[in-house]
C-alpha cells in the first residue's frame, strides 16, 4: 500500500506526529547546544575574570649564582624556544604566541630598597625594584624625559665608581615617592647600583591582561608595617643593558618567561583534556629546567577543574531535566504513532487479511512513519543549527533517537497488533489478576527506588564525576510511581463507584464505571503525564529555590535596600546629600575596618554601626541584624564578636586606637561580612569617639524605594568613587551571569514543554479512544441520555486518571528535590551560595498540576462536544470494523 | 416424487463419498471446536462440527444467532485458528498451519466477503485498486487487466474508477467478491453477504457470487440469514450450537420446480440432533427409547409402550 496515500487519509494524526517529532527534535538537538554555549561563556567569562597571572603559564627562575645570570636578551629568547617547544601540540592550541599576545619574559628585582638619593635626602620605608620587559617597546610610551639608555658607571658619596643604570617610572610612582626625572637613587644596602630617572611612561593600554603580570610597574603598593611606618613598593622599567646589573648578592632577582592562554579557546569540552596536558607541559618544563632551577607554575589546573567540580554538579540538573523532557517527548511520540497506528489498523488488518504478510504490513506502517518522521526530524535537526552553540554528540543523536523510537515504536505496534490471527481477547474486561511474577517484580522496582533515593540523601554524592547513581534514583522513583499509579489506580475508583450506584443519576456511575474499565488507561498514558508533571514540577521546585536563593544572595551582599561603601571617610555633608536623593527614607552610617584582634597581631574586620537604626531599616526585608549590646557602663565598650571569640571577657582591639571591649553577645551572620564569621567585633557606632578616636564612616546602609546605585554615589560626590549598590543590581549581577541566565531558561523551557507535553498526551489518549467511546455514548443516547450528560459521561471517564496521575506527578516533583537535594549543588548559579533548602512552595507546582489537570479535563469536554456534533447513525457506525 | 431416502441409503451414499472420512472432500472439518476464553469465562463456539464439502460446491450456512457460523467461517478463511479437531481446506490442515503456510493459504486458497460492506474495501481506493490490492500484496503480475475482466464478470465493471464511498451497497458487495477472487481461490467464503442488502440488492449479489461458482469453479461457502439466498443454492447446512444440525438438499423436479429435503445430519459417532419442535410435540425429554426396525429406527418418548 501507498504510504504517500495513507499519510494523505490520514492527515491529521499524521501532523500531529510530524509536529511532535520536529519539536522534540528542535528541542534535544538545540537545548544542549544553549547549554553548551553558556558553559563555555561562563569559563570564559571566569578566565576573563581572572588574573593572568593565574591563567597564564609561567615559567620563574631566581639565578643562584651570578654565573646563572642572564645578561643578554638572546640567552633569554633562547631559553623562551624551548619553553614553547616543549608545549604539547594541544596546550600550544590554547596558548597565544601572535603580535599583541601577552607572551613575553622579564627580569625583575623584589623588595630592592632606596639607600639614598643623590643630593637629597631620601624618604624612608621606599622601594625601586628595577625591571626588564622583553616588549616594553610594544607596551609603554615614555610621556617625558628620554627612554632609560645605556648603562655606565658612577661615583656617589660612600660608593666611589658603581654601576649606573637609567629607569623609568609612572607618573604615580614619581609623584607619590616624590622621584622625579632625574633623581638619582642609590639601590641597595650592599653592592649598591645607581639609578638614575630619565623618563615617565605609561602603559599604552593599562586594561590589556598583560599588566596582571606587571602590575608592580603601574601601580604603588604600599605595605602597611605593625610598626605604623608604610612601605612603598614600585618597580622600574629599566633597559636590556642593565640586565647585567640587576644580580648582585643582596638583591631578590627572578626571570619569568610568561606563557598566555587565550581564554577564548578554552571552553567547558576541553578543559578536562587541557588539565591533562597542562600537567604533562608543568612536568616536561620542571624535567628541563630542573638543573638551572627554573620552576613552572600556573593557577590554571586549580582554576579549571573547580570550574569542572561546579559545572558538573549544575550540569546533573541539567540532564535530569534533559532526561525527563527526552523520556517524555519519545512517550508522546510513541503515543502519537499509535494514533496513527489506531487510524490505519483497518486497512492493514484488510491487508493483513487479504494475504498481506506481516513485512509487508510492517513495511507499509514504517512507510507512512517513516514518510512523516524523517523529514521533520531532519528539519528539526537543521532548525537547531540556528540555535548558537557548540556541536556535541548529543546534537546528532538526539533526533537520531527520536526517529528511531518512532519508526522502531511503529513497527513493533504493527507487528504486535497483526501478528496473530484473531485475538481472543475482549477489551472490555479489563480486571485481570496480574500475575505473582509481575508483581513481584513491581515491588522489587519500587524497593530498589526507595533505596536509592534513601541512600542518596544520606550518602551524599560524589561531584568529582558524573554520577551514574544519582541518573537512576529519579529513573527509579519515577517508575516506581508510575507502577504504584497504574496498579492502585482502580482501587479510589471503586469506592467512588460504590458510593455513587446509590445515587438516583447514571452519569457518575457510568462514567466512572467506564473509567475503572477504560482501555485508555493503559500504561503509556500514565507513563507520560507522570514524568512530564514530576519533572516540571522539580523544575519549578529547583526554580523557585534557586530564586530565593539569589535574592537571598543579593540581600546578604547588599545588606540594606542600597550600600555605599567607600575606600575614603565619607563626610556628614556627603551622608547628608545621600539621606536627599529622591526615594532615599533612611540611611545608617557604619564604620568598617580591618582591625588587629587580641594581642596575637590577628587581622580580623571591625564594624561600628548602630544596630538599633540598622535594624529599624532592615524591618521587613529578608535581613536581619541582632539586638544592640547593652553596656553596664558609659565607658566600656560593648561589642558583638563572632562565636570563637566569645570566651574573652575583655577584648583587645587595634583600631584607630587600642580599644577594650566587652563581647556581649554572638554574631554569627551578619550581612555584608558573610554567614560563618570568624574575627569580627560589631561595636556601637561611637566606639571609637570612646576611646578618644574618630570614627572615619566608609559605609552607608541605605533605605528606599526606587534607588539606583550610580545614583547615589554621585550624590556622595566622593573623591574616589564608591562601591555603591542597590539590591535589584546585585541581583541583576548574580542573575546576568551565563550559566545561571541559562539554568533559569531551561528550567522555563522544559517546565513549559513539559506541560504542553502532559496535555497533548491527553489529547491524543482521548483522540484514540474516541471511536470506542463514540459507539459507547451513541448507544447511551439512543438509550435517552441527553447530550449534556453524554459529554459529562466523557468527563468523568477520563478525569480520575487525570487527577490521580496530576497528583501523584506532583507528589513526585515535589519529592525529588528533597531525595536529589544533596546532589544537587547550584551554588554557581546563586553567587557561590549553596541552594539548601528548596522551599515547599506548594503554589507553583500545585498551580502546575492543577491547571495541566483542568486543561485536559476541558480538553476532553471539548472533545465530547465536538466528536458529539456528529450525526448518531454515523457515530453509531464508528466502531463497527 | 422419489421417495425418501433410506438412513441406510444415505449411510451408503456418505460412505461413498468418504473412502476414509472426507478423504476427497474440498473443505473437511472433523469434531471442530474453538472455545473462546475471556477472563475464566469459557464460550464454546464451536462443539465438534462435522461438515464436508465437495469441490465446485455451492452451499449455504444457516443458523441462529450465535449458534457458530461466523466463528466457522473465521476459521476456514484462516483469520482464526480452532481449539481442536480437524480442518482441511483444499489440502491444507488448518490446525498446524505455520505462519508462513497461514500466509500462502491466504493469498492462494481463500477468499472472502463480510457481512459489512465498508469493511471489505478500503474507502480511498477505486475498486480496481481495491482488487489489485490481494494481487500485489502477493506479488501477482497481470493486475489491471485481471482486475478489469473480474469486475466485469461480477457486473461492475463501471465501478473500476470509482471508490467505495460513490458505489450502491450492493455494487461494494459485488467490487468486494471480485477482491476476494483476484488470486484465484479456490474456496470462497462469504459472512452474511447480503445482511445489509435490500432483496433486489441481495438478488444481484448473490447472481454474482453464483457466476463466479459456475464461470470459475470456485467452491463457495456463504452464511445467511436470507430466504432468498437459501433457497437457491444446492445444499443448505444448518448449525446449532456449535454443530451441524440438519441439511437440505434441492433438486430440480420434473414441472421445473425444486424439491427440497431436509434431513438430519448424523456425525461420525451416530450422534443425531432431533429438531426441537419434534421433540417437544412428543414431549420427549431426556431420554427416548430407540428401536431399530428394518429399514429405520423408531424414536419414543421415555414411558410408551411398545403397541
Ligand atoms: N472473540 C470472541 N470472544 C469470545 N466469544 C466469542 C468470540 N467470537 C464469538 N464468540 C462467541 O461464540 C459464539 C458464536 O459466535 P458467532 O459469531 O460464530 O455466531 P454467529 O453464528 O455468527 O451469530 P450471528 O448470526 O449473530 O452473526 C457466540 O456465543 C459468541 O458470543
Ligand atoms: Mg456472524
Amino acid at each position: 500500500m501507498n504510504a504517500v496515500l495513507l499519510a494523505r487519509v490520514h492527515r491529521a494524526p499524521v501532523a500531529v506526529l510530524a509536529i511532535l517529532v520536529l519539536s522534540a527534535s528542535l528541542l534535544i538537538a538545540g537545548l544542549p547546544r544553549m547549554m553548551q554555549a553558556a558553559y563555555d561563556d561562563a569559563l570564559g567569562h571566569l578566565l576573563d575574570q581572572t588574573s593572568a597571572t593565574q591563567t597564564d603559564l609561567l615559567i620563574g627562575r631566581s639565578p643562584a649564582t651570578t654565573l646563572d645570570v642572564l645578561t643578554e636578551p638572546a640567552q633569554f629568547a633562547t631559553a623562551n624556544q624551548t619553553w614553547w617547544r616543549l608545549l604539547p601540540p594541544e596546550l600550544r592550541a590554547v596558548t597565544d604566541q601572535g603580535p599583541g599576545s601577552r607572551a613575553h619574559y622579564n627580569a625583575k628585582t623584589a623588595g630592592t630598597p632606596v639607600a639614598g638619593l643623590l643630593g637629597r635626602r631620601a624618604m624612608s620605608g621606599q622601594f625601586v625594584n628595577l625591571g626588564w620587559l622583553s616588549d616594553a617597546d610594544r607596551r609603554v610610551r615614555f610621556v617625558r624625559g628620554t627612554p632609560p639608555g645605556p648603562a655606565g658607571r658612577i661615583s656617589v658619596p660612600d660608593h666611589p665608581d658603581i654601576p649606573r643604570l637609567d629607569i623609568a617610572l609612572v607618573e604615580q610612582a614619581s609623584k607619590r615617592m616624590n622621584l622625579p626625572i632625574g633623581t638619582v637613587l642609590v639601590l641597595g644596602h650592599s653592592n649598591p647600583v645607581a639609578a638614575r630617572v630619565t623618563a615617565i611612561f605609561e602603559p599604552l593600554d593599562a586594561t590589556d591582561r598583560y599588566w596582571h603580570h606587571n602590575e608592580d610597574m603601574l601601580n604603588v603598593s604600599v605595605r602597611v608595617k605593625p610598626s605604623g611606618d608604610d612601605e612603598t613598593h614600585i618597580t622600574s622599567l629599566t633597559s636590556a643593558d642593565s640586565l647585567l646589573s640587576l644580580a648582585g648578592g643582596a638583591r631578590l632577582l627572578t626571570y619569568q618567561w610568561v606563557i598566555p592562554v587565550r581564554s577564548s579557546a578554552v571552553n567547558a569540552r576541553n578543559a578536562d583534556s587541557l588539565i591533562g596536558s597542562v600537567a604533562r607541559y608543568i612536568d616536561r618544563a620542571r624535567i628541563e629546567g630542573s638543573v638551572a632551577g627554573y620552576a613552572p607554575q600556573t593557577g590554571l589546573t586549580t582554576l579549571l577543574s573547580g570550574f569542572l567540580d561546579r559545572l558538573r554538579a549544575a550540569e546533573t540538573l541539567l540532564v535530569l531535566l534533559f532526561g525527563g523532557l527526552l523520556a517524555v517527548s519519545l512517550g508522546v511520540i510513541a503515543l502519537a504513532v499509535q494514533l496513527v497506528g489506531e487510524r490505519t489498523h483497518h486497512a492493514l488488518s484488510l491487508m493483513r487479511a487479504r494475504g498481506g504478510s506481516l513485512g509487508q504490513l510492517v513495511g507499509t506502517g514504517v512507510g507512512l512513519v517513516a514518510l512523516v518522521t524523517v523529514p521533520a526530524v531532519l528539519l528539526g535537526y537543521g532548525a537547531a543549527f540556528l540555535v548558537p552553540g557548540p556541536v556535541t554528540p548529543i546534537v546528532h543523536v538526539g533526533p537520531l533517537v527520536i526517529g528511531l523510537t518512532a519508526i522502531v515504536f511503529c513497527a513493533a505496534q504493527v507487528a504486535a497488533s497483526h501478528r496473530r490471527p484473531l485475538r481472543d481477547r475482549r477489551d472490555d474486561m479489563i480486571a485481570r489478576r496480574p500475575s505473582i511474577r509481575r508483581l513481584t517484580l513491581e515491588v522489587i522496582v519500587v524497593v530498589v527506588a526507595l533505596v536509592g533515593a534513601y541512600l542518596l540523601r544520606n550518602r551524599g554524592l560524589t561531584t568529582s564525576e558524573p554520577d551514574p547513581f544519582l541518573m537512576m534514583v529519579p529513573v527509579a522513583l519515577t517508575v516506581a510511581a508510575a507502577l504504584i499509579t497504574v496498579r492502585c489506580y482502580p482501587y479510589p475508583l471503586r469506592l467512588i463507584v460504590a458510593l455513587v450506584t446509590r445515587r438516583r443519576t447514571a452519569v457518575p456511575f457510568l462514567g466512572f464505571a467506564l473509567a475503572a474499565r477504560a482501555r485508555a488507561f493503559s500504561a503509556l498514558p500514565v507513563l507520560i503525564l507522570l514524568p512530564a508533571l514530576a519533572v516540571s514540577v522539580f523544575a519549578a521546585v529547583i526554580s523557585s529555590g534557586l530564586n530565593a536563593t539569589q535574592s537571598d544572595v543579593a540581600w546578604q551582599r547588599t545588606g540594606a535596600d542600597a550600600r555605599i561603601e567607600s575606600t575614603v571617610e565619607i563626610s556628614p555633608e556627603a551622608i547628608e546629600r545621600v539621606r536627599r536623593v529622591p526615594g532615599v527614607t533612611a540611611v545608617v552610617p557604619a564604620s568598617k575596618s580591618p582591625v588587629q584582634v587580641g594581642r596575637g597581631g590577628t587581622v580580623g574586620t571591625g564594624l561600628a554601626v548602630d544596630l538599633a537604626a540598622y535594624r529599624a531599616i532592615l524591618a521587613g526585608t529578608p535581613l536581619s541584624v541582632p539586638e544592640p549590646p547593652t553596656s553596664a557602663t558609659a565607658s566600656e565598650v560593648p561589642a558583638l564578636v563572632s562565636p570563637e571569640l566569645i570566651g574573652n571577657a575583655t577584648l583587645l582591639v587595634g583600631w584607630q586606637k587600642q580599644m577594650t571591649v566587652v563581647p556581649k553577645g554572638i554574631v554569627a551572620a551578619m550581612p555584608v561580612l558573610g554567614r560563618e564569621l570568624r574575627n569580627v567585633v560589631v561595636v556601637p557606632f561611637d566606639a571609637n569617639e570612646r576611646v578618644g578616636a574618630r570614627t572615619t564612616v566608609n559605609t552607608l546602609f541605605i533605605k528606599g524605594t526606587g534607588l539606583d546605585g550610580r545614583r547615589l554615589s554621585e550624590a556622595a560626590a566622593l573623591a574616589v568613587t564608591p562601591v555603591s549598590v542597590t539590591v535589584e543590581e546585585e541581583l541583576d549581577r548574580i542573575t546576568a551571569t551565563p550559566l545561571a541566565g541559562t539554568v533559569q531558561w531551561t528550567l522555563l523551557v522544559v517546565t513549559a514543554a513539559l506541560t504542553a507535553y502532559a496535555l497533548l498526551a491527553v489529547l491524543i489518549m482521548l483522540v484514540i479512544g474516541a471511536a470506542e467511546r463514540g459507539t459507547a455514548l451513541s448507544f447511551l443516547r439512543t438509550l435517552g441520555m441527553p447530550e449534556r450528560q453524554a459529554r459529562g459521561l466523557t468527563v468523568l471517564e477520563i478525569a480520575p486518571m487525570i487527577v490521580l496521575t496530576t497528583l501523584a506527578g506532583l507528589l513526585l516533583g515535589l519529592v525529588l528535590p528533597v531525595a536529589l537535594g544533596p546532589g544537587i549543588d547550584l551554588s554557581v548559579y546563586a553567587g557561590d551560595l549553596p541552594v539548601k533548602d528548596y522551599p515547599i512552595d506548594l503554589i507553583t507546582p500545585a498551580l502546575l498540576a492543577g491547571g495541566v489537570a483542568v486543561v485536559a479535563v476541558l480538553g476532553a469536554f471539548a472533545h465530547a462536544a465536538v466528536s458529539h456534533r456528529r450525526a448518531l447513525g454515523s457515530v453509531l457506525r464508528v466502531g463497527e470494523s | 416424487m422419489t421417495e425418501t431416502p433410506t438412513l441406510s441409503e444415505l449411510e451408503a451414499q456418505a460412505v461413498r463419498g468418504r473412502p476414509a472420512f472426507g478423504e476427497t472432500a474440498h473443505i473437511l472439518c472433523d469434531n471442530l471446536v474453538r472455545i473462546f476464553k475471556t477472563e475464566g469465562v469459557e464460550v464454546v463456539a464451536l462443539q465438534g462440527l462435522d461438515l464436508l464439502i465437495e469441490k465446485g460446491e455451492l452451499i449455504a450456512i444457516v443458523g441462529a444467532s450465535g449458534s457458530g457460523k461466523s466463528t466457522l467461517l473465521n476459521v476456514l478463511s484462516g483469520l482464526d485458528v480452532p481449539t481442536a479437531g480437524l480442518a482441511r481446506v483444499a489440502g491444507t490442515d488448518l490446525l498446524s498451519m505455520t505462519a508462513k503456510d497461514r500466509l500462502r493459504y491466504r493469498r492462494e486458497t481463500v477468499g472472502f466477503i463480510w457481512q459489512q460492506t465498508a469493511r471489505n474495501l478500503l474507502p480511498y481506493l477505486t475498486g480496481r485498486e481495491n482488487v489489485v490490492l490481494p494481487m500485489r500484496l502477493a506479488g501477482n503480475r497481470a493486475q489491471k487487466s485481471r482486475a478489469g475482466e473480474l469486475l466485469d464478470l461480477l457486473g461492475v465493471g463501471d465501478c473500476a474508477d470509482r471508490r467505495p464511498g460513490e458505489m450502491s451497497g450492493g455494487e461494494q458487495q459485488r467490487v468486494a467478491i471480485a477482491v476476494a477472487l483476484a488470486n484465484s481461490p479456490e474456496v470462497i467464503l462469504a459472512d452474511e453477504p447480503t445482511g445489509e442488502l435490500d432483496s433486489d440488492t441481495s438478488e444481484q449479489v448473490f447472481a454474482a457470487l453464483r457466476s463466479a461458482n459456475r464461470a470459475l469453479g470456485v467452491t463457495a461457502v456463504i452464511v445467511t440469514h436470507d430466504d432468498l439466498v437459501s433457497e437457491q443454492v444446492d445444499r443448505t447446512v444448518g448449525i446449532r450450537d456449535g454443530r451441524t444440525s440438519s441439511e437440505t438438499l434441492r433438486r430440480a423436479s420434473e414441472d421445473g420446480g425444486t424439491i427440497a429435503e431436509e434431513y438430519a445430519v448424523l456425525d461420525r459417532v451416530g450422534r443425531l440432533q432431533l429438531p426441537r419442535d419434534f421433540t417437544s410435540a412428543l414431549n420427549m425429554e431426556r431420554r427416548v427409547r430407540l428401536e431399530l426396525e428394518r429399514d429405520h429406527i423408531g424414536v419414543w418418548p421415555e414411558g410408551s409402550e411398545d403397541e
